[in-house]
């Protein structure tokens, strides 16, 4: 698990002092629920709103089958996270057939031995029968 | 530059697609660059170059009778069609067709578990329903019904059986399209079809006898273009009482020919699900001269790998077997099992793994508790569908060349050897082949290899290479009778190729009956390597 001196030495630090939480927490606006992906340890932690928060470990099974499986195919539903690039990927696949795109992506941290990029992101409706 | 259908213009392009938002409503109909963004493949090695093969367009009917108007105005202007169900057949082209400037038909919207049935065992389902809906539709049910699914669960039932998917319970379940029964089709024509027992007005048996009477041409929409399947019936696996798991292992590396001869009855004769075979001696590849031995040109002795796994104090081989069934069954089909194996092959030892009732406590799907190291992953074993797979995928996804070959210790051995020697130019990329690599017995009965290389999307002299590997994999394969069973659209002509006895009769005969009913190849010219006339240089 990287922890945040490993984020520190793989040059990770800037984007979480400069502007990283910063940026999170600006759209936080209409988000309905907040991932986090626990393989990148204290990450995040403490950004998010924690009632809205879900956790993930790479895999998003879990994720989908109790909350977005449902949530997607209603209109609405933002949602956004700082997870490895594997579980996004899942995760944007999904979205695309539930007419949601990846409207915002930022890589955090590159990836890392068995680690995959950390990535920050939102998924937002985006087709006219799923808009809000 | 937009993208046009071959032989196409612009302005007719146009007009067709008009006529396919009159049908469909604005909404539904996708020719922006970016709403055509999912429908390339995630996975392709040639991303972003002029081999990439890139839809016009995409449609997303709500019913069948749209899907039939869409044929029908696609006959009209000669635009190719390619049907997905739910487009997720990553390492196979995932939703690309395989002629650029196709339409992409998406069925997603095509969402309906239209029938389940306990006491009869079955579903009917539509194309966009996936492995998810078809478990919470049993589960919210209360029925006692197990599925089987492949890795990952997002796929379609419809879409993995055609592409002769597979799983992870019984032989019987495992092989999907083996196990569907009955499907409708919209045909090339715009008229829609029912096959077996559903061409029968009246006949409450359509997923219960696959044939009907006379020929049965079901076969012909898997990994083919002759129709669009609207509907499709499948077999399930009335939930076992009961789990059981037990390793065996043996000691020498020439044990294994004899381990698989027990193995295959244990799995003909319905006793066990899923065989799972593995080398303990895989874990030495780290070290180099292991490493070396195992890819040694021409293949290492059994006594130089005996030799390596006596020093090392490890068994040659492993097998991960599962039982289903009654408690007492289970015990007793393990019982069975251990006492063949162990009385046959001196040194093998047994251990008990775990056992419980079904269905699986959450706890109990982690697999965290077994007593040994397993290659099993529950969710599949218990037919749970799970996204926890591609927690392994790196890179920009991989390719996938799986050779069938028959299920033998020595067949195994040959092809661990013609293989690490015919890919050993390739050094850079993971060790497929080498006297520790295990094969799959996903089909119910044969066995299959991996070959899936990495893709990197900014890397093109990797890609490159993955492709060059790629084709040889499949050429050096026929050479010694082993095909692949799959394909991405840019490999497929080359594996179709590979299958062909009596001056490639069959790829003939594919084309007469593509010619008679779709000679202006609507639907996915190309697909299984059946091109029609139009196309044929």
């Amino acid at each position: 698990m990287i922890e945040r001196r490993d984020l520190l030495k793989l040059g990770a630090a800037a984007p979480l002092a400069l502007g990283f939480p910063a940026a999170l927490l600006a759209r936080t606006a209409g988000v309905a629920m907040w991932v986090r992906d626990t393989r990148f340890g204290m990450t995040g932690a403490g950004l998010m709103p924690a009632a809205n928060e879900h956790l993930v470990d790479g895999d998003v099974t879990g994720l989908w089958t109790g909350s977005l499986d449902a949530a997607w195919r209603k209109r609405g539903f933002v949602v956004a996270g700082v997870t490895g690039s594997d579980a996004l990927f899942v995760l944007e696949h999904l979205a695309w057939s539930r007419g949601r795109r990846v409207t915002q992506r930022q890589e955090i941290a590159p990836a890392q031995g068995a680690l995959p990029a950390l990535v920050q992101w939102t998924i937002e409706p985006t087709h006219p029968s799923m808009k809000a | 530059m937009a993208i046009l259908p071959p032989d196409v213009s612009a302005a007719n392009f146009a007009k067709a697609l008009d006529a396919f938002r009159a049908v469909l409503g604005a909404d539904w109909v996708f020719s922006s660059a970016e709403d055509l963004g999912p429908y390339r493949d995630s996975f392709s090695p040639v991303w972003d170059t002029q081999q990439e093969r890139l839809a016009s367009a995409a449609l997303a009917p709500a019913n069948v009778e749209q899907v039939q108007a869409i044929v029908r105005i696609a006959g009209q202007y000669r635009i190719p069609l390619f049907p997905i169900s739910t487009g997720k057949n990553f390492g196979y082209g995932g939703p690309s067709p395989n002629v650029t400037g196709s339409i992409v038909l998406d069925l997603k919207r095509l969402n309906q578990v239209l029938e389940l049935e306990e006491a009869r065992a079955f579903a009917l389902v539509e194309p966009g329903v996936s492995y998810f809906d078809l478990y919470r539709a049993i589960e919210e049910k209360g029925l006692k019904l197990m599925i089987d699914c492949p890795d990952p669960g997002w796929g379609s039932p419809i879409g993995n059986a055609l592409e002769r998917g597979i799983g992870y319970t019984m032989a019987a379940f495992r092989d999907h399209f083996g196990a569907s029964c009955g499907m409708e089709v919209v045909l090339p024509n715009g008229e829609l079809m029912r096959t077996g027992m559903g061409a029968l007005p009246g006949s409450k048996s359509w997923q219960e006898y696959k044939y009907g009477f006379g020929p049965d041409p079901s076969g012909l929409f898997a990994q083919g273009n002759f129709g669009i399947v609207t509907k499709m019936g499948f077999r399930l696996y009335p939930r076992p009482e009961h789990y059981r798991t037990g390793l065996i292992t043996v000691p020498k590396r020439r044990d294994y020919v004899k381990l698989v001869e027990i193995c295959n009855y244990l799995n003909d004769a319905m006793l066990c699900g899923e065989i799972v075979y593995a080398s303990p001696l895989a874990a030495l590849m780290s070290k180099p001269d292991f490493a070396a031995l195992a890819k040694k040109p021409g293949g290492p002795s059994d006594a130089e790998m005996d030799a390596a796994a006596s020093a090392a104090g490890l068994p040659s081989w492993q097998v991960d077997l599962q039982f289903f069934g009654p408690e007492a069954t289970t015990a007793a089909n393990w019982a069975y099992a251990k006492d063949r194996i162990l009385s046959a092959i001196p040194g093998a030892k047994a251990i008990d793994g775990d056992a419980f009732a079904l269905p699986a406590t959450p706890k109990q799907m982690e697999n965290a508790t077994q007593p040994y190291r397993t290659s099993i992953r529950r969710h599949g074993a218990l037919g749970v569908p799970s996204l926890g797979i591609w927690k392994i995928v790196r890179d920009d996804g991989h390719l996938g060349f799986f050779p069938i070959l028959p299920r033998s210790g020595e067949a195994v051995f040959e092809m661990q050897r013609v293989m690490c020697d015919a890919l050993r130019e390739f050094d850079t990329l993971p060790s497929y082949f080498n006297a520790t690599t295990a094969p799959l017995h996903w089909h119910s009965f044969a066995f299959q290899m991996v070959f899936a290389p990495p893709v990197r999307r900014s890397d093109l002299a990797h890609n490159a290479m993955v492709d060059r590997a790629m084709k040889k994999a499949v050429e050096v394969a026929a050479k010694h009778g082993w095909g692949d069973y799959r394909a991405a659209p840019i490999y497929q002509d080359a594996v179709a190729d590979t299958y062909s006895f009596g001056n490639h009769a069959l790829r003939r005969f594919h084309e007469q009956l593509k010619d008679a009913v779709d000679p202006d190849g609507i639907i996915a010219p190309g697909r299984g390597g059946i091109w029609p006339k139009r196309f044929r240089k």
